[in-house]
């Protein structure tokens, strides 16, 4: 493939003209249109690259990065094995165990391979360039899947469509190196290989589906989404009476091997048999195998033995099926629902219940306008799609639907979920424009017009055209779609553009000439930290730090991005939310030295600690030891959170705000404002003179988005 | 002449009484005169090696650091009612001094000055007001002027501590110590402060010279006489509110109760002050940890990442006592071992092993994390010793477990026996063709 792009597609289409068939001509222009969409779906996620540099720019994906360096220079055992003592001090954190290591294992891979082809790469652009890449197989595997379920012409389109669709490149462009790159490629793939599975019903294509499915397993906790949705596949093809060898062989199949793969995975352990997200999957694989042993009963039996017979098996099934549920529910072997995944089907679940999924902002449910921002014109289209689906209903079809319908009420539920939506959409919005320019371009062509360039793809249709709409109509139609498409274009990459490549690990901003003005404040505090603390400094942050600390600075850091430990970080919210004395006493017990801060206030930074606070309180609050920690004292008389005279006493002494405001009262931030004006809240705060007991103040960056504190010591002389 | 070489061989032998980096001592008084009132005490100082250099407090050129270094280990002030220190010595610098480890020895009196009493409260205790003397009509020497003011307190009221009070000097049928000078009051929320020595139950301190009209600040055992504290960087600051407690005349005079007539013919104050000025100087009392080793059983050099869970592992620790200038083994029996992660997983005696080293031997726990061997062993009198060592310790790996189970051979005969099974179920199954029957070739094609 690579050839052809480099050999010049252009010169080599001018060529053909003269000597190739026409079936070769077609096949020349798929290649040229699915390597530009590939090209394309790499290209555009470079902004920020471009931009800024070529560096990893989110908070998550740091660890991901460190393991995969550590991955990269130890090797594989020792990864596997690997205890890591700079996390969750004191706990430590079983980084083998605890993690799904497919992107790291492909990253290093990756960069193996290319050392032994002699590209000396880094191994930081290989994690920063990964998710493009990825991107680029996924338009290639999107067509694949598309072609599968409608048409050529149907893959072309949803390829074209999926290399720039936001809601996608939201987690995909250069530098977000996250879990989700790589397996939005796997999910898909996953789902070709099954359709192709169910179609032809071999053994073969089952078991590559496996192990699809155990390279999707190892990359992301959201194939529990996948394991759910084939065996609901399966069941809405028994209702429908679709039920046949072919099914019973693919899923048999997939289920034993992709059951048997996928618990080798450690962190997933011995989940797909125990915990309640995976047993649908279980109970589809049993009903299969009584469907199967049925119809074959059903052949040899006279038809009224057989009524009797299934009737009490039915009946005996069911009650001995919910007996054993119960029995096990109870007992504690199936584990009970896990709060993430009530969050999915209620969501105002894990607000009411776990501070701590709620205080994710990727968790929140998804608005309407960000729908349309995300995925513009396939909003309209998915209908339309989902509607050629039901009127030509096909086994692989039944599959598109169902996974249409359910990722879209899970995007409703969940923002990150608009990841999973995204492929969906752009293949029933490939299938509704395919279908309807197919029909319409005849027409257009009927009329003698010229042709757009999608019609060369209708060429089969061409010969058997039937007319039916006028010309005029048909030229109309055609044009009003190709101007929604250019309209498309240009929404995709002004949304990647302005909303999802700027980084957050370097912030910039407009000066009022209009200048860009960098704000590095970030890696600026990590790198102090390196340089003026001692190896084995323990530093206090908020949990969303956590990773860049010990990647970027190298040190030991209380809590991080991997919330597996509810109490520790509600310790540390307790002592961010307490007064300093009781602050002090906590920071002793976990023997923190260094405690870090994130204040937006001076530049007008708005996802800084202070406005984080709220979520701190109610996490803190929320177990036992934290107790005394009430959100409602935090708030001000009439029910607000404001950092200003008539915020909460509690607020004005607590740590956090100490920390953030220490020495602001003296600063002159904005013209025409009084000292200590927050730029974030627009106000001035409250509590301006104070000194720290506890703490001094170890550094603090160029713009003031970094503080770091040193905890002092117990007063030498007792006083 | 013999007895000339006897005074150069004692003092050979005193000079290393102190450590050489411990020997330089500013000594700040009122006026001269002191020096000569209070020889005695001064002479047994540099007897034991240390190198006085006398300033008057109010002397413009006092110099306590030059270029960023302490010129004295020590700091005498016999100088009570010195207002404002001279030259570069202020308040703040003094605290500064023992924050950086100097040890200070301070004795004031009724007139005591403002500097002293600011000092005092930032060591964690309080001079009384001016004025106000320690009274006990009931334990007053007989050579007192009327005010019951140069009282006398018996030695079982110094603090229980060999190595601050001397071992001989604590005893009930020693000399009582003659005091005339004002009371001290402790800060009750400082942990650190000690009760060297306290007046008897019978004192207080007031204005003698004032009818007792308020409560007075200190009443009985609370007056204290004689008060220490040893900073957390074991920087030590023994405090007297009595000048008078340190010179000759108490050293030497014979003292008697004026109430029951008991006399004994010298004073208990000489050996105590002796006592005393050995440990704020740093002479006794002093602990270090030589050295701290720890290794899994059979081992010799600890684990390079971590030791795991379960581990057996062997904790030693050699520590060391200043004695006569030189570092000796400590010996003791209640030293005790924490294997801390947040709260303490194990707490264990550590056993003297050989002189001075200190062993302990036990299981690390069945929890992963970080986690560190903590001695912190905390007597009145001795430096505060507090040693912490940082390890890591991991669970298994994965190649560490159990390969088999015995419990799960049941679990295994079924494995296998399903796989044998269901491999001979299809190879017959593959292979067997019965070309008998007919029915057979519709249900392959259904």
């Amino acid at each position: 493939m690579t050839v052809d792009i480099t050999g010049g597609s252009s010169g080599a289409a001018t060529k053909a003209r003269g000597f190739l068939t026409w079936e070769k001509r077609e096949h020349l222009v798929k290649l040229a249109i699915l390597i530009l969409a590939a090209v394309l779906s790499f290209a555009t996620r470079l902004f920020s690259v471009l931009r800024f540099e070529s560096v990893i720019h989110e908070f998550d994906p740091y660890f991901n990065y460190r393991t995969t360096r550590f991955l990269a220079e130890q090797g594989f055992y020792k990864f596997h094995n690997w205890f890591d003592d700079r996390a969750w001090y004191p706990l430590g954190r079983i980084i083998g165990g605890t993690i799904y290591p497919g992107l790291m294992v492909t990253s290093a891979a990756l960069y193996r391979l290319m050392w032994l082809l002699n590209i000396t790469i880094d191994i930081r652009n290989v994690c920063v360039f990964l998710a493009p890449f990825f991107s680029s197989l996924t338009t290639l595997v999107t067509y694949a899947l598309t072609k599968e379920i409608h048409s050529t012409g149907a893959g072309l389109v949803a390829a074209a469509l999926i290399s720039i669709v936001p809601g996608y490149i939201s987690r995909s462009v250069a530098g977000s190196y996250d879990n989700e790159g790589i397996a939005i490629f796997c999910m898909l793939f996953t789902y070709y290989l099954w359709i192709k599975a169910v179609k032809t019903g071999t053994i073969f294509w089952s078991a590559v589906s496996a192990l699809a499915y155990f390279y999707m397993v190892s990359s992301w906790g959201g194939y529990v989404f996948l394991i759910n949705l084939i065996p609901l596949h399966v069941i809405a093809l028994m209702f429908t009476g679709r039920f046949s060898h072919r099914i019973y062989i693919a899923y048999s199949t997939l289920y034993c091997v992709g059951t048997i793969l996928s618990m080798q995975i450690s962190f997933v352990g011995f989940q797909p048999i125990q915990s309640s997200e995976h047993m649908l999957a279980l109970g589809v694989f049993g009903l299969c195998q009584i469907h199967a042993f049925v119809d074959y009963l059903r052949s040899r039996m006279p038809k009224d033995h057989f009524e009797i017979l299934f009737k009490t098996l039915v009946s005996s099934v069911i009650s001995v099926v919910l007996i054993i549920g119960t029995v096990l529910t109870i007992t504690g072997k199936v584990s009970p629902w896990t709060g993430r995944f009530y969050s999915l089907l209620d969501p105002s679940y894990a607000k009411n219940h776990i501070p701590i999924i709620a205080s994710v902002s990727e968790h929140q449910p998804t608005s309407w306008s960000s729908f349309y921002f995300d995925l513009q014109i396939l909003v309209f289209l998915f209908p339309a799609g989902l509607y050629f689906c039901f009127a030509r209903l096909t086994d692989s079809n039944i599959f598109i639907i169902l996974y249409g319908v359910t990722s879209i009420y899970f995007a409703g539920v969940m923002v990150r979920l608009m990841l999973v939506l995204a492929p969906v959409m752009c293949i029933l919005s490939g299938i509704a424009i395919s279908h309807l320019l197919a029909k319409y371009i005849k027409s257009v062509d009927a009329g003698g017009a010229k042709l757009a360039s999608e019609s060369k793809r209708q060429h089969k249709k061409l010969e058997q055209q039937t007319g039916g709409v006028k010309s005029e109509v048909a030229i109309g139609f055609v044009s009003i779609i190709t101007l929604m498409l250019i309209v498309y274009t240009f929404h995709c990459t002004w949304v990647t553009s302005e909303a999802y490549s700027s980084p957050s690990i370097v912030l910039s901003a407009r000066s009022h000439d209009g200048g860009r003005i960098i704000f590095d404040d970030f890696r600026e505090a990590y790198y102090w930290l390196q340089m003026n603390t001692p190896e084995d400094a323990r530093i206090m942050s908020w949990w969303d730090y956590g990773y860049q600390i010990t990647a970027m600075a190298n040190r030991t850091i209380l809590v991080d991005n991997n919330t597996w430990n509810n109490t520790h970080i509600s310790r540390v919210g307790q002592a961010m939310a307490s007064s300093e004395e009781k602050a002090y006493e906590i920071m002793r017990e976990l023997d923190v030295d260094y405690v870090l801060v994130i204040f937006g206030g001076l530049t007008g930074y708005s996802s800084d600690d202070i406005n984080k606070f709220l979520w701190m309180v109610r996490i803190g609050g929320s177990t036992d030891r934290g107790a005394h920690i009430k959100e409602k004292d935090y708030y001000a008389a009439n029910g607000e959170f404001r950092v200003d005279k008539e915020g909460s006493p509690t607020l004005l002494n607590c740590l956090m705000y100490k920390m953030c405001y220490y020495r602001f009262g003296q600063m002159y931030t904005e013209g025409g404002k009084a000292q200590g004006y927050d730029r974030v809240r627009a106000a001035e705060i409250g509590n301006k003179d104070f000194e720290l007991d506890v703490l001094e103040e170890a550094y603090t960056t160029e713009h003031w988005l970094v503080r770091i504190y040193k905890v002092k010591d117990l007063p030498n002389r007792g006083v | 002449m013999w007895k000339l070489l006897l005074v150069a061989i004692l003092a050979i032998n005193h000079c290393n009484a102190v450590l050489e980096t411990d020997a330089n001592t500013l000594v700040l008084l009122d006026n001269l005169a002191i020096r000569e009132t209070h020889s005695i005490f001064f002479k047994s100082l540099q007897d034991r090696g240390f190198k006085l250099t006398y300033k008057l407090a109010d002397d413009s050129g006092l110099l306590l650091s030059r270029y960023g270094e302490y010129l004295y280990k020590n700091l005498i002030i016999f100088a009570p009612s010195v207002e404002e220190f001279g030259g570069d010595i202020s308040v703040e610098r003094l605290a500064q001094f023992v924050d950086d480890g100097g040890n200070v020895l301070v004795a004031g009196s009724e007139k005591s000055g403002d500097a002293l009493r600011e000092f005092a409260s930032e060591c964690g205790f309080e001079l009384d007001e001016e004025k106000a003397a320690v009274i006990d009509h009931l334990h007053y020497d007989v050579s007192d002027t009327g005010d019951h003011t140069t009282i006398l307190t018996s030695a079982l009221n110094l603090i229980d501590a060999a190595s601050v009070v001397g071992s001989e000097n604590r005893k009930a049928d020693a000399a009582p110590l003659l005091y005339r000078g004002t009371g001290l009051i402790a800060d009750k929320e400082n942990p650190l402060v000690l009760k060297l020595l306290t007046a008897e139950s019978s004192a207080y301190s007031y204005n003698p010279e004032q009818s007792v009209s308020d409560y007075p600040h200190a009443v009985g055992r609370n007056t204290l006489l004689i008060a220490a504290l040893q900073a957390r960087n074991n920087a030590r600051v023994v405090f007297s509110g009595s000048l008078q407690f340190f010179a000759d005349e108490s050293f030497t005079m014979a003292v008697q109760y004026a109430q029951n007539g008991a006399f004994f013919k010298q004073a208990g104050n000489r050996a105590v002050a002796e006592s005393i000025s050995k440990w704020v100087f740093g002479e006794s009392g002093r602990l270090r940890v030589a050295s701290v080793r720890h290794h899994k059983v059979g081992e010799k050099n600890p684990p390079e990442q971590a030791y795991t869970i379960t581990d057996p592992v062997v904790y030693t620790i050699a520590i060391e006592e200043l004695v006569q200038g030189k570092w000796q083994p400590f010996k003791a029996n209640d030293i005790q071992l924490e294997f801390v992660r947040i709260d303490p997983f194990v707490r264990t005696f550590l056993k003297q092993t050989k002189s001075g080293s200190y062993e302990a031997r036990f299981k690390i726990p069945d929890v992963y994390g970080v986690y560190q061997f903590k001695v912190d062993y905390n007597r009145v009198g001795y430096t505060h010793l507090y040693n912490t060592t940082q390890v890591s310790v991991r669970p298994l790996e994965h190649t560490q477990y159990e390969r088999f189970i015995p419990s799960a051979f049941p679990y295994y005969t079924s494995a296998f026996s399903m796989m044998i099974g269901v491999f001979v179920f299809s190879f017959v199954f593959l292979h067997f063709k019965e070309e008998t029957r007919a029915g057979k070739d519709d249900k392959k094609t259904q």
